[in-house]
């Protein structure tokens, strides 16, 4: 009877305390996140019935370690004021009925004249299935956004950027059959493949260490 | 020996689920009662905060619809219609403004944000005057830009950060594809400043055809004068409507009292059914122990003892609630928050639901009196049972 007491208290005490954690300062780094998340998930992925989302972080997912791990293999250190340790990545898990089917993640990539967002839809082997620029600032943004630029990215996987030197926009693998649109905006299509890679290898080492994106395991979507 | 507290707390645990339910009832009106006074302080301060912030009292504008336009400003909007820039030196000429600042608010379609594109604004300003207004703003990075007419730009914390820029970055005005370089970051101030990119006023002017237009006069008043004889005043001038501060708050603040009568009403509603379940609870609770408390007054009890037990039962029952819904209300408050601001067509930045240990307290002492009304009925029930009758009840069962 009293340990009942005792858990009925605890889980009270529990439940206000992770509430409260929710109701702190609401100012922190900024995340990507889809404008329309019922409407973007189902046009990048359409065989989705229904998704989940989870936040995670370089400082609370692997700390200093996964932070220099990730900036190895992107061969470029996160920088600036906005490539923190702390900044929120948004994954959204896909789901088809119960089943998990692939994922969807953006990253905030600076650009010439903005930041640019760019989002992969991948499934559950991390290969892109399509590829979209939710926001870019410039004359040639929209040769970049344009369907015929995202098809190139389509099959795509990090082992197809893993040589490739996203400072010098050299190495090998099938990035290098990526057409860059418009020529005269040579230093934002080097951007895009930063910002692809980076974002290809951040859901590469999440899946590894958050059991929530395993591919096996998770609950399913709402 | 036991106590009167004891026995009433025991009693309350006898009948678990219905003592549960009637604390989540007495619960639930506290949190309303919490949330809702905790937003009508939170709200005025918070929009006392962002206007404040404005740097100045009055705002001057081209006859129009300046209520819109003076929401729209602080939404981080476009005005309506322009001004003559001519019109600062007649508002110069008034010797109880301290000082004014001209501004222009512009807004282009930029087809890349987004599925369907969106809106990029931009806030022509002098660096001088204003700056001299919003002494409270200061740098990340960088700084002011030093002349009125050169491709600058200094961005609020979060216009930075959603477009990635530092200081010696570009951006690019869409459909005019006028390049700005960024020359100062400001860090974050929790006001519509956050968003803003600020360029200079005649760079504004030169690069969307406005020469020689504003948007608004931005009017700071002596300290010791009286802001409304100042807009009076200003009424003089031709085509231009004055918008006090003071009035768009006012004007906000009756936009949101109706929304605010509403909720009172629904957290009456919700402490008056709270009341009766308590009164139903505790009177069920009597009419249960009628015998036992018919034998409690054979072996010696005063009507004054149990009217004192079963007033007490009542208010460990609102206490407890009280105390549950106030620890609920501080708690969600986020929650209650983000609810606010998607209902509310306008909302300040910053916290809009402001608990505070005077509210707390209140709150507190507001449901400890609803529960000694409540308990008032069925204790005197309790205390005039009649102790043979009670026993007599029992046997004739």
């Amino acid at each position: 009877m009293r340990q009942g007491k005792l858990f009925f208290f605890a889980a009270i005490a529990a439940f206000l305390f992770i509430m409260s954690l929710g109701s702190g300062p609401a100012w922190s780094a900024v995340g990507c996140d889809l404008n329309e998340p019922e409407r973007d998930v189902k046009r990048l992925f359409p065989a989705s019935t229904g998704y989940k989302t989870v936040s995670l972080e370089i400082q609370k997912v692997g700390g200093q370690n996964l932070l220099t791990k990730i900036q190895t293999r992107l061969q470029d250190k996160l920088h600036g004021l906005y490539e923190m340790i702390d900044e929120p990545y948004t994954i959204y898990i896909i789901y088809a009925g119960k089943k998990k089917i692939g994922y969807i993640h953006g990253v905030n990539q600076k650009g010439r004249y903005g930041g640019i967002q760019i989002f992969l839809a991948l499934d559950l082997d991390e290969r892109i299935k399509a590829f979209y620029i939710q926001k870019m600032s410039g004359e040639y943004a929209g040769k970049f956004r344009d369907a015929e630029f995202a098809k190139q990215f389509v099959g795509l996987t990090i082992g197809d950027f893993e040589q490739y030197d996203v400072i010098t926009g050299q190495g090998t693998g099938k990035v290098l059959e990526v057409k860059n649109p418009a020529p005269e905006a040579a230093q934002d299509f080097k951007h895009i493949l930063r910002g692809t890679k980076k974002n290809l290898i951040l859901v590469n080492e999440f899946v590894k260490m958050a059991p929530v994106l395993s591919p096996k395991k998770g609950a399913a979507a709402k | 020996m036991i106590s009167k507290f004891q026995v009433a707390y025991k009693n309350l645990l006898r009948k678990k689920i219905r003592s549960l339910l009637t604390l989540i009832g007495i619960a639930l009106s506290a949190w309303v009662l919490v949330s809702l006074l905790g937003f009508n302080h939170g709200f005025e301060t918070a929009l006392n905060r962002d206007i404040d912030n404005m740097g100045f009292q009055l705002m001057l504008m081209a006859k129009g619809c300046p209520y819109e336009a003076a929401t729209m400003m602080l939404k981080g909007g476009t005005g309506l219609k322009y001004l003559p820039e001519s019109m600062e030196d007649a508002v110069k000429k008034e010797p109880d403004v301290e000082r004014i600042t001209p501004m222009l608010m512009q807004a282009v379609f930029d087809p890349n944000k987004g599925e369907s594109g969106g809106i990029a604004a931009y806030l022509g300003v002098d660096p001088q005057s204003y700056s001299a207004m919003k002494t409270f703003l200061k740098f990340r990075q960088g700084g002011w830009f030093t002349q009125s007419d050169v491709y600058e730009a200094v961005m609020g914390y979060e216009a930075a950060e959603l477009e990635q820029r530092e200081v010696g970055d570009v951006i690019l005005i869409p459909e005019k594809n006028v390049e700005l370089k960024v020359v100062g970051i400001l860090n974050r101030t929790g006001t519509q400043d956050d968003g803003t990119i600020f360029v200079p006023l005649r760079t504004l002017q030169k690069v969307f055809g406005k020469t020689d237009k504003l948007t608004t006069i931005g009017i700071k008043v002596k300290k010791e004068k009286d802001s409304s004889i100042i807009e009076t005043k200003l009424y003089d001038l031709p085509d231009v409507q004055v918008v006090s501060m003071a009035q768009v708050k006012q004007t906000i603040m009756s936009l949101v009292s109706t929304a605010k009568v509403l909720v009172l009403s629904i957290a009456i509603i919700a402490m008056i059914i709270a009341m009766v379940g308590v009164i139903n609870t505790i009177l069920m609770s009597v009419h249960e122990r009628f015998q036992e408390i018919g034998i409690m007054k054979t072996i010696g009890a005063m009507p004054s003892d149990i009217f004192k037990l079963i007033w007490i039962e009542t208010i460990l029952l609102c206490a407890t609630g009280g105390v549950l819904g106030i620890a609920l209300s501080m708690a969600l408050s986020r929650v209650t928050e983000l609810i606010i601001r998607n209902v509310l067509p306008y909302s300040p930045k910053g916290g809009l639901v402001l608990i505070d240990l005077h509210l707390i307290l209140f709150t507190l002492c507001a449901i400890l009196a609803i529960g000694l009304l409540s308990g008032l009925y069925p204790a005197w029930q309790a205390g005039r049972i009649r102790p043979l009758e009670a026993i007599r009840s029992g046997v004739n069962e």
